[in-house]
């Protein structure tokens, strides 16, 4: 990993919350550019073009999609710029919309700084980010505790057996270097399950996802 | 405007003998009701003029307790309770003084009515009888304002408002029809009548879209109303809770460990009120190890006293029963052990499957060897390992080195299970 600070836009409506999320980011991160309401997030976000931009998933303003509707907004440029949705809220509609939208990862509000730095880093290295949380969600939406595992590896609606396991020693609060040495495998091919993750979070068709995309109106 | 030791002019529903106006008039004057009514009887064999007054009365002067109608009337601030929507009500009634306009009207009308007496003309058959049976008939049916209004707080619509309404509108057109009709045949009223029956017919049909779109407006206004309500109670809901503690909050200030204590029982607080919905007591076994938690996080403190914080994942659910008891009792001693001797966070994993249940407790301490742990400790070994072993389940702790402690439980369910089953079919 370079040197170089990692450029971020922080979205957030609370105006406190922005200047704590600023105060516990160290200096690896760098906040090039804030907003607080949808329009603004869009203009702000296509101005700079950030690397990784943190968005809340409440927001004000635009059609009242929230954090998801800036993501669509900003579809043409998720090549170059990834979004790590950071919320206080755990309902899984919130979690699915923005993940859906494109969102690179979703953590809650009370990560810590240096916690929250790595995350950065990570979205901007392009991998997911998942919280335990955010694990624990997917493993209730994939079924994964009644045993319902895919069997082929290009199956979308059912996580693999290894992703199972990914998933859950992430929801036991594991890193995933220490997800890595507990499974004997590598950091990469954990980022890499971890995205294919992601993948099926947001490709997948499965009734409950779809059911809670449906909440927000979005599909 | 009366003096204020006077009651306001109204029709009591409480000791009145027909409508109310004998009594409304004793109230307002300050006489004895008594005297009233035997001043209406005098009154009534000269001309009629008892009866007339009396009806006429009946019709301007509006139902209610005068004593209430007083109460209404004062400013609010001498209101025991401020009720800002009901006084501007009576304000806006006040500005025009319907009742004076119409007592003189009426007394107009009266003057005149006996001046063309006087020139000839029978006014009294041609006019005054019509016009009176007009205005009673419109009195009957607006009073079915009354009875709406009355239906709002919480009566309900009989079939007497129809009635009311119904026998209101014959009475009305029997005196339109004597009104307008003096000099006509029988033969041409009753062609009239079917006219006029006609034109009414058409004006409803046309009127009625309007009409829809009130009733409409109404329905909305009503929802609208249970929003607020709704947002009343949101309000009530956060002042009772998150506003009296940010006020704790911020009166001790000058102590982090009770300060975070008190933000996270609120937050937690909170979320479950916005985001769960709230299980039935006894079926949920995530429910309960949320108790747990809270429990832990709102009583305990980490080695150096500062408040921590349990993340809890959980995964599934299933309804508790004598074995997921044992797993969660020995999931709070894992939890009380990890607070007290490990570090910060600490994490909480609970998967129900169909078959089992899993808990994971994991904190970032320095880690110690259970074996290396003496007999005579019983914590790890009885309370946490040996209530799971005992009832079916495995159990173990593991230390990693820099990476803290992780208790694992495991609780099968399967026995349990089939023991149920098996008492169902007995009991079939």
């Amino acid at each position: 990993m370079n040197d170089a600070p990692v450029d971020v836009v922080l979205v957030d409506d609370h105006l406190m919350f922005r200047a704590g999320v600023k105060a516990s980011l160290d200096d690896r991160v760098h906040v090039v550019g804030e907003a607080a309401t949808v329009d603004e997030a869009i203009q702000v976000v296509r101005a700079t073009q950030p690397p990784v931009v943190l968005l809340d998933v409440h927001l004000p303003g635009g059609d009242g999609g929230g954090g998801a509707e800036v993501i669509r907004a900003c579809t043409d440029l998720l090549g170059g710029t990834r979004f790590l949705a950071l919320s206080v809220s755990d309902a899984a509609e919130d979690v699915v919309a923005v993940i859906r939208a494109g969102a690179r990862g979703y953590v809650t509000k009370a990560i810590s700084g240096p916690d929250l730095c790595d995350a950065v880093l990570r979205v901007a290295g392009g991998d997911a980010v998942f919280s335990p949380r955010l694990a624990g969600f997917v493993l209730d939406a994939f079924g994964a505790a009644a045993g319902d595992v895919a069997t082929g590896d290009d199956e979308l609606d059912r996580l693999s057996a290894r992703e199972r396991e990914v998933m859950r020693l992430i929801a036991r609060g594991y890193s995933y270097r220490e997800v890595a040495g507990e499974l004997f495998i590598s950091i990469k091919t954990v980022e890499t399950h971890v995205s294919a993750v992601l993948r099926k979070l947001q490709l997948s068709s499965r009734h409950e996802l779809t059911r809670w995309a449906a909440a927000r109106r979005l599909l | 405007m009366e003096s204020p030791s006077r009651l306001p002019l109204r029709r009591p529903e409480r000791g009145r003998v027909v409508g109310g106006v004998a009594a409304g008039l004793a109230l307002h004057l300050g006489v004895s009701a008594r005297l009233v009514r035997v001043l209406f009887a005098l009154l009534t064999p000269v001309g009629g003029v008892g009866v007339a007054l009396y009806v006429f009365w009946w019709v301007t002067i509006p139902v209610g307790d005068p004593a209430v109608a007083a109460g209404a009337g004062r400013p609010a601030e001498l209101s025991r309770l401020h009720r800002p929507l009901e006084h501007d009500t009576v304000q806006r009634l006040r500005r025009l003084p319907w009742t004076e306009i119409a007592v003189g009207v009426a007394l107009l009308a009266g003057a005149a009515a006996m001046l063309l007496a006087r020139a000839g003309t029978d006014v009294v058959g041609n006019w005054v009888v019509p016009v009176l049976l007009l205005v009673a008939g419109a009195a009957l049916a607006w009073s079915q304002l009354d009875a709406v209004q009355r239906e709002r707080r919480g009566g309900s619509r009989g079939p007497v408002s129809v009635l009311r309404l119904v026998g209101g509108l014959v009475i009305a057109g029997v005196g339109v029809l004597l009104l307008v009709g003096q000099e006509a045949t029988p033969g041409t009223l009753v062609q009239s009548t079917v006219a006029a029956v006609a034109v009414l017919g058409g004006v409803a049909l046309v009127l009625a879209p309007w009409w829809l779109r009130l009733v409409r407006e109404l329905g909305d206004e009503r929802a609208a109303r249970a929003r607020e309500s709704e947002r009343a109670d949101i309000a009530a809901h956060l002042h009772d809770s998150v506003l009296q503690t940010l006020a704790l909050i911020r009166a001790r200030a000058d102590d982090p460990t009770e300060v975070a204590r008190m933000a996270r029982a609120q937050e937690r607080e909170l979320r479950a009120w916005l985001y769960d919905d709230r299980p039935a007591p006894g079926t949920s076994v995530a429910a309960v190890l949320a108790a747990i938690v809270a429990e832990i996080e709102d009583t305990r403190t980490g080695p150096d006293g500062e408040a921590v914080t349990i993340e809890t994942v959980v995964v599934g659910d299933t309804e508790p029963d004598a074995s997921t008891d044992a797993l969660l009792q020995a999931t709070r001693e894992a939890l009380l052990n990890a607070v007290r001797h490990g570090r910060p966070p600490v994490s909480l994993y609970l998967e129900a499957g169909p078959d089992e249940v899993e808990v994971f407790v994991r904190d970032r301490g320095d880690g110690f060897d259970p074996d290396a742990v003496p007999d005579d400790r019983f914590g790890v070994r009885e309370s946490i390992l040996g209530r799971v072993r005992r009832r079916g389940g495995t159990a173990s702790v593991v230390c990693k080195d820099g990476g803290g402690t992780e208790v694992r439980l495991r609780m099968p369910l399967v026995r349990e299970r089939a023991a149920a089953e098996d008492e169902r079919t007995m009991q079939g």
